[in-house]
This record gives structure tokens, sequence and C-alpha cells, in this order.
């Protein structure tokens, strides 16, 4: 089976260059999904593996071919579209032959094909309707069978999931998930939902302004970002960010956090590099790491005591926003049957665990 | 994301096609540049004649640029080409169809504009049948009323004036221009409406404070529809135009098709261009509306 | 009892609007109808002879140029319905070959802002055989070269043809363009992606999707088929003869040449006849796409 590998890739549109000097391999099996917000060059990216748009410089190898120059139908990869972009005109039997009637196949092998794809995405009822009597959820189905039916080692996924509801969402991302384990074909899915990315993927690659952030699974990106800028995609609420000094005492590294005065212990923190005293450190805190009152359990790195602004409930558990003193929110997240709910003004008392603190420096925003 | 994929789309296929030119892309061009050739030909020999002399015309080289420029076929047709038995040039003419613009401009749209306005914001009854009828009266033909309204603009006594030129104008145009103003105006918000009422607005105070600052857009779309329009017809001013108050196109044909005597092709050509000119110049200049226009008058509905 | 100007101020705006469709149109369309049955000539004559209510009608059935003219509408209508066919083809190409677009379609379409009876005399002096093409071609070597169709009354018709295609060609693109502008740009690269061939794509997949473009095309240049007036006075004068009468042409030439109002008026209401056949499948279609969208939305 076919690894995909982008080698030193740069798009430019005119004189706007998008993607500079990309380089992305993504391996046999994976699937891997390209996570970034909007106009962050990750569909101009999957559009230039399906061949749709042409590469500035740089080579697409696909199982080791070069595919740069190949029609998108020479790729050997099937692709399902936001819109799903289904042949309106046709019946979903004809929308899945019509893809394979540049193959060359005979008859029964494409009825075969028909017949395997449609049941295994439990559409086998709906083979003669139009898509327009299909629901959002049927046609997103009858849109992965097209890709299904060419039966190709990479499948490209567009945001397909942007246009269906919540709860088909969810439905849908267990089904891909599903059709990966079974089939193992490499799959590369393009989206901004981390939530998306986090439940489906092997890999992540968070894109930012055209270029990788990192690349690693869900746990590590969760666990380790590499940079502020995916410390703050992913996660939501999302991770609380606040500037501070390092400050070298005993042997011993520490921060404080001035507007506060508030002093966090990162002697448990496995620094990449030592920060000099005086740094300036950005130091991540995930929402759902704090913990409230007299609740503190471990060994406690931060200890803080401020004001509640607002607090929003969402069923199982509650955010409080309390205010960090130089006018930032911090976002706090708990679990509200254990706890009583603070109120607008009262001032809590929250702590946070000294092995999950995430250490940034304030420069250039990478972690250390 | 999307909207940046769609957007990315057109400058990419610019840059694909930049680095390969395929044959398909170049049997395409000239197709559509021999289609181009036959469209604006006849442009070319029109334009070109009306400034050769009589003496090149007899040569016959149509396609042929003039040996010497002359703008007297241009003079003589603006002011001395006979029309029949008067020679006065499509000067005259032309001032007549500026003047038999403005009232139709005025009347057609303000009467349209208004009846729009009402039946998409104001909750009518019958609304939704009275529009229908209206998509019903925009494609009935000119003929079928044109006797009983001689008759009627007789009866009001203005028969062969302007005025008469322009009810016509106005009244034919009224259920086309009405069908747009609605269409355009049932897209505003009904809260705006809403609004507008809680805060004491009358209907004519809303329609002038909030509606109309609000319709530049289809308000040029419709100028445009209705100023070729009235400009370019010939049978209303024909028909409903007096002596001295005939619009250009009609003075135009008086001129070149019951001309006596040795015919000059060049002026004539200069009187066509001097009558073809002015909604020309509304197309170049506002190419965009332009096509809005002819489509929104084309579809409905 | 204070007024509800809220109320009442809508409908007197809508009073114009209903006078002028209750009076010029639907009264007079009634006044015209009524006069088609009576025996008016110069002046209208309202009462009707039951016995003889249909003489109108068969004299204009028994006129010769009545019938040419119903022929011609035929002849122009099938005529011009190239101006869709070639305006889908240059639209189809202008889309796929994005170069040029706007130059291409600022081209195609500005006869449309040319009247009628201008585009009329400037395809007369092209078929003029001194001064147009005819003379040309034959300079250039071509000695049969016969460009002087106007002239024949068998080739008049074609030359009317070509000159309603060079005014209506661009508004055909311009509609199938806006057509073709509306199918999802994913769709286009789903057939790529497929590999679908270029014919396959047009015939199964673009063509049927814009079906109701090609009808609301066909539909109206139907109508205006049966208007053809100015540009047929503008290059024939309806000669030959009467080889190139329309409709359009036989009603105004029976009320202002011959001042007959009845026959006039019979020959007004076929043209409405015609055009409410016309019209028909448009208003049947416009519904059912409307239908259609809402049950889209659902």
């Amino acid at each position: 089976m076919p690894h995909v590998e982008f080698h030193n890739i740069v798009k430019r549109f005119g004189r706007v260059t998008v993607l500079e000097d990309l380089n992305l391999r993504v391996e046999d099996g994976e699937f891997l999904v390209l996570l970034g917000p909007s106009g962050c060059g990750k569909t101009t990216l999957l559009n230039m593996l399906a061949g749709l748009q042409e590469v500035t410089e740089g080579s697409i190898v696909i199982g080791g071919r070069d595919v740069t120059d190949l029609d998108p139908k020479d790729r050997g990869l099937a692709m399902v579209f936001q819109s799903y972009a289904l042949y309106p005109t046709k019946t979903v039997r004809g929308n899945l032959k019509f893809g394979l009637s540049a193959q060359k196949l005979d008859r029964s092998e494409i009825e075969r094909r028909v017949q395997w794809a449609a049941k295994l995405l439990q559409i086998d009822r709906l083979l003669d309707r139009k898509p327009a009597q299909l629901s959002g959820g049927q046609r997103q189905r009858v849109a992965i069978g097209r890709a299904l039916v060419k039966n190709v080692d990479v499948f490209l996924f567009d945001e397909p999931l942007s246009n269906l509801d919540a709860k088909l969402r969810t439905e849908m991302r267990l089904e891909i998930k599903r059709l990966h384990q079974e089939l193992a074909k490499t799959i590369v899915f393009v989206t901004h939902d981390q939530v998306e990315a986090m439940t489906m993927a092997t890999r992540i690659a968070v894109m930012d302004a055209g270029v990788i952030q990192q690349i690693a699974t869900p746990d590590e990106i969760y666990e380790r970002p590499a940079n502020l800028f995916v410390a703050r995609f992913i996660g939501s609420p999302a991770m609380n960010t606040l500037k501070t000094t390092a400050v070298r005492k005993n042997g011993c590294i520490g921060a404080v956090h001035a507007p506060t005065g508030v002093h966090m212990d990162l002697s448990a923190y496995p620094f990449l590099a030592q920060p000099r005293d005086g740094d300036p450190l950005v130091i991540g805190l995930r929402p759902e790491h704090f913990t409230i009152g007299c609740d503190a359990r471990g060994d406690v790195g931060a200890r803080f005591s401020l004001p509640v602004r607002y607090t929003e409930k969402n069923g199982s558990d509650v955010t409080a926003f309390v205010d960090s003193a130089d006018g930032e929110l911090i976002a706090v997240r708990f679990d509200h049957k254990h706890h009583h709910v603070p109120k607008t003004g009262d001032v809590v008392e929250i702590h946070f665990p000294k092995d999950r603190f995430d250490v940034f420096d304030a420069v250039s925003e990478k972690r250390i | 994301m999307s909207a940046v994929a769609a957007s990315a789309a057109i400058p990419v296929s610019r840059a694909r096609r930049r680095k390969r030119i395929r044959g398909s892309s170049i049997a395409i061009l000239v197709f559509l540049t021999m289609c181009a050739a036959f469209v604006s030909l006849p442009l070319y020999v029109v334009i070109v004649t009306s400034f050769k002399t009589m003496e090149q015309i007899a040569l016959g080289e149509v396609f042929a640029l003039p040996t010497e420029w002359t703008i007297e076929p241009w003079r003589m047709a603006w002011s001395e080409v006979c029309a029949g038995m008067t020679c006065e040039g499509v000067s005259h003419g032309f001032w007549v169809s500026m003047k038999i613009l403005f009232p139709s401009l005025l009347l057609s749209i303000g009467i349209s504009a208004v009846t729009g306005y009402a039946l998409a914001l104001w909750k009518i009854r019958w609304a939704g049948t009275f529009l229908f009828v209206l998509f019903l009266c925009a494609f009935v033909p000119f003929q079928i009323i044109m006797i009983p309204l001689v008759l009627l603009i007789s009866s009001l006594g203005i028969f062969g004036t302007i005025w008469a030129v322009a009810i016509v104008h106005s009244i034919l145009a009224m259920p086309l221009l009405t069908l747009i103003f609605r269409n355009f105006y049932k897209d505003v918000p009904e809260e705006i409406i809403n609004a507008a009422i809680m805060d004491c607005g009358s209907f004519w105070r809303i329609f002038f404070e909030i509606i109309l600052p609000m319709s530049a857009n289809i308000m040029i779309v419709v100028l445009i529809l209705m100023i070729t329009t009235v400009w370019n017809d010939y049978l209303i001013g024909l028909i409903f135009g007096g002596v001295g108050t005939q619009p250009m196109t009609v003075i135009l044909a008086n001129t070149v098709i019951t001309s006596f005597g040795v015919v000059k092709y060049n002026v004539d050509m200069a009187a066509a261009l001097l009558t073809a000119i002015p909604p020309l110049i509304v197309y170049f200049a506002l190419g965009k509306f332009f096509v809005q226009g002819i489509t929104a008058g084309a579809i409905k509905g | 009892m204070s007024v509800r100007w809220n109320w009442v101020s809508p409908r007197i705006a809508l009073i114009p609007a209903l006078a002028i469709t209750a009076i010029a149109f639907f009264g007079a369309i009634i006044w015209t109808v009524w006069i088609s049955f009576t025996r008016s000539r110069r002046f209208p004559d309202y009462a009707i002879d039951l016995a003889d209510w249909t003489r109108q009608y068969e004299r204009l059935f028994g006129d010769n140029a009545w019938q040419t003219a119903l022929q011609n509408v035929f002849v122009l209508a099938l005529g011009s319905a190239l101006a869709i066919v070639f305006g889908f083809i240059l639209a189809a190409m202008i889309e796929r070959e994005k170069r040029g677009e706007g130059f291409f379609r600022t081209l195609f379409l500005y006869p449309l802002a040319v009247s009628f009876i201008v585009t009329g005399l400037v395809w007369r002096w092209m078929f003029n055989p001194d001064l147009g093409v005819q003379n040309f071609l034959r300079g250039l070597g071509w000695e049969g070269a016969s460009f002087n169709w106007l002239a024949d009354s068998h080739t008049a018709m074609y030359g009317i043809i070509l000159a309603s295609i060079w005014h209506g060609l661009g508004f055909y693109m311009a509609l199938m363009l806006a057509g073709l502008k509306s199918i999802n740009t994913e769709i286009w690269s789903a057939a790529r992606l497929d590999g679908v061939s270029f014919w396959r794509l047009y015939i199964e997949i673009i063509i049927p999707m814009l079906k109701f473009t090609f009808l609301t095309c066909a539909i109206l240049l139907s109508l205006g088929v049966v208007k053809t007036y100015d540009i047929v006075l503008a290059m024939t004068g309806g000669g030959p003869g009467t080889s190139t009468w329309t409709p359009a042409y036989f009603v105004v030439n029976s009320y202002a040449a011959r001042g007959n109002i009845g026959f006039a008026s019979s020959a007004a209401v076929m043209m409405l006849v015609m055009t409410a056949v016309l019209f028909l499948p448009l208003v049947l279609v416009t519904a059912w796409q409307a239908r259609r969208r809402e049950a889209m939305v659902q």
C-alpha cells in the first residue's frame, strides 16, 4: 500500500505565497487529519494532492510514483467533497457507476463493486433514488460510496462533515472511522473541527499560515503542544496562557505572574531547554486540570485566589471565568456535581497541579 | 474554509494554464475569436463606412479603412439629412427621444418601485395573485393592447404628444419592473420593517427614508433596462408619436428606408450610429449591471 | 375613529398599478377580443352579428399574407434556435477557458444594446449587393458569391434569421453562462477526479442539469419571435412581396396601413393565443421549480 509524500511544496497564487517549502509524509494505512483555521492552506494542500490545483514548486509522490504532473484521474485516489458533489441528474446507482466509467471495467465487476459499497454503507435500498430525494446523511454516504467503488488506496476527504447537523456528524465520524479500520486504506482528511481530528485521526497535522505547526498523534498534540498556536487551537475551552517571568531560586525553576503575583512551581516540568532567570515565559494551563477549593490533590504547582466574572454551565460540568487581574480571564472547568457553583463576584481558590504545566518561550512561542 | 477554497480556485487555474497551454485551449480561443469577429464585423463596417466619402464607398471595399477620413457624413446625419419630407437631420429625433426618456423613467420606476415595495413588505391579501397577474401581463404582446390604447390616449386628448409615448412606455414596463422591484425588496428582512413601524414610521416615510436608500443597485439595473428599452423602441413611437414628436428610431427608419435619389450610405450609417450610441455608452459604461438588467428582465417572476 | 394609515397607505399605493392592470391590460385585451368578433373597419363598431361572428377570422385565415406570417414564425423560431445552441457552446467555452472571459462576454453581448431598427439596417447593408459582403467576396475572386438574400423571397427570411441570431446570441450566452456558473464547482472537480470524458460530462451531467435554463431560453425565444416586428421592417419592410411578414407585422400593417380595426384585432387575438400556448409551459415550469426548491429546503 502506498504512502504519500510532499517534497518542498511551494504554492503561490500570483504574488501571494500560500505554502512555503512544505514537507509531509503520510504513512501507509494512516488516517491523517489536516487541521487548521480557515485560510491556513490545508484545502489547497489537499487539492494539490488530488491534482485539482497545480503545485508551483516541489513534488508529490504517491507510493513511490511522482504524480506531480499527472491528471487527477491518473493518481489512483478518490475524494469526498464538502458539498458531496453528487451528480444531481443521476440516481445513486448512476453516481456510483459514473466514477468508474473512465476505468474500462466489465459490467459485472462494476455491479459487484456498487453492491459491495452500497451494502457497506447501508445505502442499498436507496440505489434508484436521485440525490435530491436523499437526506444529508444519506448523501454523505453516497459520496463516500462513490469514492469506495473506485477501489483505490488513498482517500481524500475535504471537510465532508461540515454540512451535517451535530447528531449526524457524530454518527458519520464513527462510520468513517469504522471504514478506515475495516478497509485499512490511507486517508487524508481536511477539517477545521478539532473534535473530528481528535476522534478520528491516527495522526494530526496542525496547520497555520501555510506551515505545519505540529504533526503528531492526537494525544501528543493535546498533551505536548509544540507551540502556542497548537496549544491555543486544541482544546475547548481553549488553554489559558499567562505571560510570566522565569525565576530561578535555589536551583528550582519557577515563574511569576506579575498581575496576580502568583508563583508557579515548574520543578516537575520536563524542560527541553532550561530558561534563564528573568526570561519571559508563557505558561499554559488547561482549564480542565484546575481544581477548586479544598479539593487539591497531588502536588500543587500554583495557587490562585481570584474573583469569578461569570460561569457557564454545560450539563455535567461548569466553566468559571476568573479575572486574572490584567484584564484577561482564566477559564476553569470543574465537575459541578461535587462542588457548589461559585457565583459572580465570589473569590475562589483554584489550584493547578505541578505536573500539568505547558511552558513556552514568550518570544519564539515554542515549547521549551 | 470553503470560501478560501472557492476564491482560491480561480487564480489557481490561471497558474495552471500559464504552465502548459493545451491544444484544446487554442482551439477554443480560435473558435471564440471567430465568433467575436462575426459579432463585431457589422459594427466595424458601419463605423468605417460612416467616415468614408461616397467615392470610396462606390469602390465597394467594405472592410477597407477610409482613405480619407471625413466627418461630413456625421454632420449631415445630425443636422441635414431628410426623413420623408422634413430635412433637419436626426438631431430633432434625438431631442425628442430624450424628452420621452425622462418622463418614462420617472413614471414607470415611480409606480413600479412603490408597488413592488407595497407587495413585498406590507402584508396585503391577494398579493400573490396580483403578482401572478403581473407576471402574465409582462408577457402580453403589445399588439393586442395597441388599438384600445390608441383610443384611450386619444380620449385623454394627448395623442401624438411626447406624454402619450411616455405613458404607453410606462404602462408596458410596469408589470416587469414591479416584479423586479418586488423580488429585490422581498429579501429585505422583515425585522427592518417591523422595527421601522415600531419607531412610528409611516408607509411613505419608511419607503423614502429606509427602503429607497437601500435600492441603489436595483435602481441602476432598472434604469439601464428602461433606458435601452425606451431608447430602442420603434413601434410605440411610430404609433403614438405625432409629427414632430417621433423618436430617433422612427426618424432613422424614415431617413434610411424612404429616401429618394442617390443613397448616401455614409450619411445613413452615421445616422444609425448616432441612434445606437446612447444605449451603447450605457452598455459599455455599466456592463455588469446591464447583464443583471437583461437577465432580470428576461427570467421573471 | 382614527384612520389606520399603515393599513390604508399600502392599498392606496397599489391603486395606479391595479388601474393599469385592469384598464390597460385586461380592459384592452377584452376590448380587442370583442372587436375581433364585430364588423368593425376604420372605426370600432360594438355590435356583434351573431350569425356571422367569425367573419374576421375567416378572412384572416383566408389571407395569404397571414399564412406566410404563420410559416415565417416557425422558420424564424427554428432558425433563431441556433442562437441558443451557439449561446450554449460559447458559454461552455468561455466557462472552460477562463482567459478572456470578460472580453468575450462584453463583445458577444453588445448587440443586445443595439435597437432592432439599427440591427436591421446594419444587416440590410451587409446584404446589400453593391455595398456589402457579396461585393467583397467577388472582389476577392469568388465570382459566384451570392449574399443578396434579402432580394429573394425564398432567402429573405434567412437573412432576418441571421440578423436575429447576431442580436440575440449574447443574451442566450449570458443566460447559459449564469446557468453554468451556478453549477457547484465541486461537480467539475469530481468529474476531473473520476476521469470522465468531456463529452460524457456535458451530455450526461451538465446539459441535463441546465434543462430549465434551456427551456427558459426556448420559451423566451419563441415569445420574442411572435413579437418580431422592427427588425423585419428595417431589413425588408416585409418584402419582397409579403414574404417576410410576421404576425406582429401583419397586425400593425392591418391597422396602420389598411386601417381595419376589426381585422387587425383578430390577428392580434391570434398572437395572444400563440403567446398563451408558449407561455403555459413557462408558468408550469416556474411553479414546478418553486415547488422543487421548497422540497430541497425541507
